[in-house]
């Protein structure tokens, strides 16, 4: 069985379908790509699992079990975490803060939810910024605070919404090592992702969506040759294309 | 150790005031001080942790209040009892409240309970069967209470001046407890990001309702002293707009989200308000909106914040003087 299963997602803002007859799986210990071109939906689909919007028809099932129309809060009860593409750390509050405020999800007392924000914070390597406020670090800094507080909550299933947006190079590496480290230490990740680089080197799997609607489910290797997907991409004009050749 | 110190000293000299001065005014003017301290408390909780703005608290302070003096005119209830129950009124009707205001947020919210206090103050205005009206409840006698076998004199303020200490210790303990546990950590996250409290497990709006309850219980609690202090409630004495800004206005003068800083803030602003009060009537809140300006041009943080950020330069200076010496 599925760790988290995804049965005919459809949610229509209006007259748009975002999401339309969205269905695919993650297994355990996995780390799924989820990538698309801007406004395939990517987005959407993490707040419907995540009970932000609700959707207007399908499943979403964690272990088996329908989570759709619980609120955000009991979702994340159940170990499902999200990071959110434009950060929102609790800014005037201390990196230790924002991390051990997550931590108080499984730990009552503040003792044991620092000490645990400590060892998440030692982890992404934020530790030294623990008495800063979360509105002095840089993009990076940030990005990986939002990581560290989804982590905090000890998540099954974790949604990194474009952990990458924004970073240089060094730093996308830099945070690729983090996310396959999570992932080692068993959590199940889904990652959006508009760094292909990043999603090539660390997925195992990953899914294509264009226009809410999943084109291509296979590892990485296959998608970056799939003709399917270079369309959507790219355009029709784009899988004719040879070397050398001028574009128009 | 020296926070302790300092703490035991306050405690000291609000136990030993009222018998050291014994001038009629400056008693009232303490009691003001720190009546108005709770209701600074009180929003504070809910505006300054919560960061949930209200503009509608007088609805509490009066819910209080009438209880308190419907209770002891109509059933006999002593105010000892019906200050407690004033505040469990305040929370009751804190509830539906809550329930439909939490549903908007920022700006919204702070806007309905604007709404919702004026509702309470024309029903209050208009239920006479209840409330008497525009005329008002007024008590001439409050029971004989002994206190080791000395019965009290009510005529005199000092013993309003005990017990509101007493009410105001208990409003900064609980402040105190909020602020270090964990209920007060989910406070500052609905004031931080509210998308980002509900993704890591926190019921915001059971956080919101929560606050809301506390903040109503202290205020529920004040306004049942205030009652009994005055002896006189009328809808407009204790439901008006007004009182809901002077709240604000404590807690944002002494810094929000601090346990100090209401008490601070009644400080500067009743003391401050009281002296003008005897020249032009209602004159105070020109002083309460002049002061409110410059605090939040030069003291974003509150007295409070900025004599913090203070202390906290001077002790770097210090170690950085040792430093090289």
């Amino acid at each position: 069985m599925a760790l988290l299963d995804v049965e005919g997602l459809t949610k229509c803002f209006g007259g748009l379908k975002a999401v339309s007859n969205l269905s695919f799986q993650v297994n355990e210990g996995e780390i799924l790509g989820l990538i698309g071109p801007n406004g395939a939906g990517k987005t959407t689909v993490f707040s419907l699992i995540t009970g932000f919007v609700p959707p207007n028809e399908g499943k979403v099932l964690l272990e088996g079990k329908d989570i759709v129309g619980l609120k955000p809060y009991s979702i994340a009860h159940k170990g499902v975490a999200r990071t959110f593409q434009i950060v929102k750390p609790f800014r005037k509050l201390t990196v230790l803060e924002n991390v051990s405020l997550a931590a108080f999800l499984r730990h009552s007392a503040r003792k044991e939810a620092e000490a645990e924000a400590r060892r998440v914070l030692e982890r992404v390597e934020l530790i030294d910024k623990a008495a800063s406020y979360a509105s002095d670090l840089t993009l990076s800094e940030q990005k990986r605070l939002e990581i560290a507080r989804a982590l905090a909550t000890n998540p099954k299933v974790l949604l990194l919404d474009e952990p990458m947006g924004g970073l240089n190079p060094t730093e996308i590496d830099h945070a690729s090592i983090l996310v396959r480290d999570i992932c080692k230490s068993g959590v199940t990740i889904v990652w959006v992702e508009h760094v292909l680089k990043a999603i090539m080197n660390s997925c195992h799997r990953v899914i294509v969506i264009h226009h809410g609607e999943k084109i291509a489910d296979m590892p990485p290797e296959q998608i970056v040759i799939n003709p399917v997907v270079i369309e959507a991409y790219l355009g029709k004009k784009a899988n004719s294309y040879k070397k050398g050749e001028p574009i128009c | 150790m020296k926070k302790t110190v300092l703490i035991i000293i306050g405690l000291i000299v609000l136990g030993i005031a009222p018998l050291v001065v014994r001038s009629p005014f400056f008693v009232h003017l303490m009691i003001m001080v720190l009546m108005w301290t709770v209701l600074g408390a009180s929003w504070n909780i809910l505006g300054g942790y919560a960061g949930q703005v209200s503009f509608g608290h007088a609805t509490f302070l009066g819910a209080g209040a009438y209880t308190t003096m419907i209770l002891y005119l109509s059933c006999g209830v002593d105010p000892w009892y019906g200050i407690f129950i004033g505040g469990i009124v305040a929370v009751l009707i804190s509830l539906p409240i809550g329930f439909i205001c939490f549903r908007l947020r920022g700006p919204y919210f702070s806007l309905s309970t604007l709404a919702v206090a004026e509702i309470v103050r024309l029903v209050a205005l208009n239920w006479e069967s209840l409330t008497a009206g525009p005329v008002g409840l007024l008590i001439t006698t409050l029971p004989q209470v002994s206190f080791f076998g000395k019965a009290i004199n009510w005529e005199s303020k000092v013993p309003f001046y005990y017990i509101i200490a007493i009410i105001t210790l208990i409003a900064l303990i609980i402040t105190y407890i909020v602020s270090r546990t964990r209920v007060g950590a989910y406070l500052l996250a609905l004031r931080e990001d509210i998308d980002s409290a509900e993704s890591i497990g926190i019921n915001t709006v059971k956080a919101r309702v929560v606050a809301l309850a506390l903040s109503a219980f202290l205020a529920g609690i004040a306004g049942g002293f205030y009652a009994m202090y005055l002896r006189y409630v009328d809808p407009d004495a204790v439901f008006s707009i007004g009182l809901s800004v002077e709240m604000l206005f404590i807690a944002v003068v002494g810094g929000l989200a601090t346990v100090g800083g209401p008490l601070i803030g009644a400080i500067v602003l009743v003391t401050l308000g009281e002296s003008f009060r005897e020249h032009f009537l209602s004159g105070h809140l020109i002083f309460y909106g002049f002061f409110m300006m410059l605090a939040i041009r030069y003291m974003p943080d509150g007295v409070w914040g900025r004599i913090n950020t203070l202390f906290k330069k001077l002790r770097l200076k210090k170690d950085v003087n040792h430093g090289t010496a």
